[in-house]
């Protein structure tokens, strides 16, 4: 039932997947496909076509109402639930809504992954920093989420999620609401994870940014159906083959 | 832990805490009061039955009932020489006639008292222990041998009714603090779910982060185990300057049975206790609160 692409294990597969919010209709419908380690993956599709649902069973907020989800090797449907904080922690978010936590200064916004994995004080400070100098917001290190304009808002989102090196990273328009400079600088900064070996799923309705990335893959989603344009799905080209 | 509530400064800084700002210590803070002053009455009224219930049991009065009173003085001096012959009895006071004409003035009025009407004689005794029923039998017919018409009246049979109440106001305090003690429980609950709804997104963000129920658990304990000390600490104080200055009058207060109704020192121990227990219970109500709520998240 699990397919194996060669030696190297998927990040993620689903299998014949479907989501339906209460008694509605289904949001998503009959979504099979397989993610593998290295790899960089647009999600795109009209508004309301089903990529934040989608993401949501990626970042492990949601269980699907059927079919079987694979992730990091463990079935994710049958996970018991003091399980999931372990697996939370290899997945790092860009939520469209950013969700910054709004009394936390931009600082302690983007420690806060760090902090809930334990990494103690002395060891945070460094990272943090450089995440902060990387993004530009070395100057607004203290201020709160509700002085920051939207961009700001969205940059310090995207260093929380990428400072903790998780192994899938899961952003959801993440470059909605910077400007095209800064917005190619957020996505070096998701190919250098994606160099790093971290697998990289951006939902976005932007198809220019399709071209930022050699080797991206691209998901279409239609109503709540996965079309595969390309192909890659179906059949994925090689991943990088990672070395330690 | 329970008590791990030493979190770190930025971790506090995920729920923010505002001292005395919310309702919450102030509503413990009257809840504890309250629990602290029934606790004291129960604690109070249990001492005065220990203390006073066994300094009574061990007393009696004989009554040599002769109306001729040259007999009558000559039978007390026997009763009162064999009284203090027997081991069991630890001292015999012999009352003054003057003494109980005195005592009998308010009920039958100086003229009668004046007038040469027969009063019994009176001997208090000390048990050395509190003697049963068959004991104060014998002593009595022992005594009747120097004074036939004699009576011993044990000091516990005639307070039995008023020990029986004491010891029911006892179970009337205890059934009040524990229902004090529900009723906290179900205000910390209350002020946990208001606070968990409030900081909900922060929660599901530290959640969608990996953090686990615990992790969250402990910033809501900390917060409410400072609540409830500084609710205890406002509630203990205020308590305390109230028993203090009851205790104060019911010490000047006869008979000396309501003077026992005081605290020893080790009851002002046992009330110290109750703010920490009541932390404690907070700290246990604010964990099964949030861990309970949050396990119908995913």
């Amino acid at each position: 039932m699990w397919r194996v692409f060669g030696l190297m294990q998927s990040v993620v597969e689903f299998d014949n997947v479907g989501l339906r919010y209460g008694t509605g209709a289904e949001t998503l419908t009959d979504l099979s496909f397989t993610l593998y380690p290295g790899s960089f993956y647009f999600l795109t599709g009209a508004s309301g076509a089903g990529k934040t649902s989608l993401l949501k069973l990626l970042y492990l907020a949601h269980r699907p109402s059927r079919g079987a989800i694979r992730m990091f090797g463990h079935d994710a449907i049958t996970l018991p639930r003091d399980r999931l904080p372990g697996f939370r922690r290899r997945i790092g978010v860009v939520f469209q809504d950013f969700r910054l936590v709004p009394h936390l200064s931009t600082f302690d916004n983007i420690a806060l992954p760090l902090r809930i994995a334990g990494i103690q004080e002395k060891d945070l400070k460094s990272p943090v920093t450089e995440m902060l100098d990387w993004i530009g917001l070395t100057e607004r290190a203290d201020a709160r989420p509700a002085t920051l304009s939207g961009g700001e808002q969205q940059r310090v989102a995207i260093a929380r999620a990428v400072i903790g090196r998780p192994e899938m990273l899961v952003a959801d328009e993440p470059t909605g609401n910077v400007d095209p400079e800064m917005a190619r600088r957020l996505l070096q900064l998701f190919a250098a994870l994606n160099k790093l070996g971290t697998t990289v799923v951006v939902a976005t309705h932007d198809i220019h940014l399709l071209q930022e990335i050699q080797g991206a893959q691209m998901m279409r989603l239609d109503k709540g159906r996965l079309s595969d344009p390309t192909g890659s799905l179906r059949h994925p080209p090689r991943p990088l083959v990672l070395k330690n | 832990m329970l008590l791990d509530f030493a979190l770190p400064a930025h971790d506090r800084k995920l729920i923010p805490e505002g001292r005395l700002s919310g309702p919450m210590p102030w509503v413990i803070a009257i809840m504890l009061f309250l629990t602290i002053l029934i606790a004291a009455m129960g604690l109070s009224l249990a001492y005065a039955i220990r203390d006073g219930g066994n300094d009574l049991a061990q007393q009696a009065t004989v009554q040599i009932i002769e109306p001729d009173p040259i007999e009558r003085a000559t039978q007390k001096v026997a009763v009162s020489r064999l009284l203090r012959e027997i081991p069991q009895i630890d001292s015999v006071n012999s009352v003054p006639d003057g003494e109980v004409r005195n005592l009998l003035k308010p009920w039958l009025g100086n003229d009668v008292i004046d007038a040469d009407i027969p009063v019994p004689a009176l001997i208090d005794i000390r048990f050395k222990n509190a003697p049963d029923g068959a004991t104060v039998r014998a002593l009595k017919l022992r005594l009747e041998e120097a004074a036939p018409k004699i009576r011993i009246d044990s000091h516990s049979s005639w307070m039995a009714p008023f020990f029986d109440l004491m010891s029911s106001l006892i179970l009337l305090t205890l059934a009040i603090f524990m229902l004090l003690l529900v009723a906290t429980s179900a205000v910390v609950i209350l002020a946990v779910r208001s606070t968990l709804n409030t900081h909900r997104s922060t929660i599901e963000i530290m959640h969608m982060m990996g953090g686990t129920d615990l992790q969250a658990a402990r910033l809501f304990q900390r917060r409410v185990a400072l609540d409830a000390l500084l609710g205890g600490v406002v509630g203990f104080g205020a308590a305390a300057a109230v028993i203090l200055t009851l205790g104060g009058r019911i010490a000047a207060v006869e008979p000396a049975l309501l003077a026992d109704a005081t605290l020893p020192w080790y009851g002002w121990l046992i009330l110290a206790i109750i703010p920490l227990a009541v932390m404690c219970l907070a700290m246990l109500m604010a964990r099964w609160t949030v861990v309970s709520a949050l396990k119908k998240m995913l």
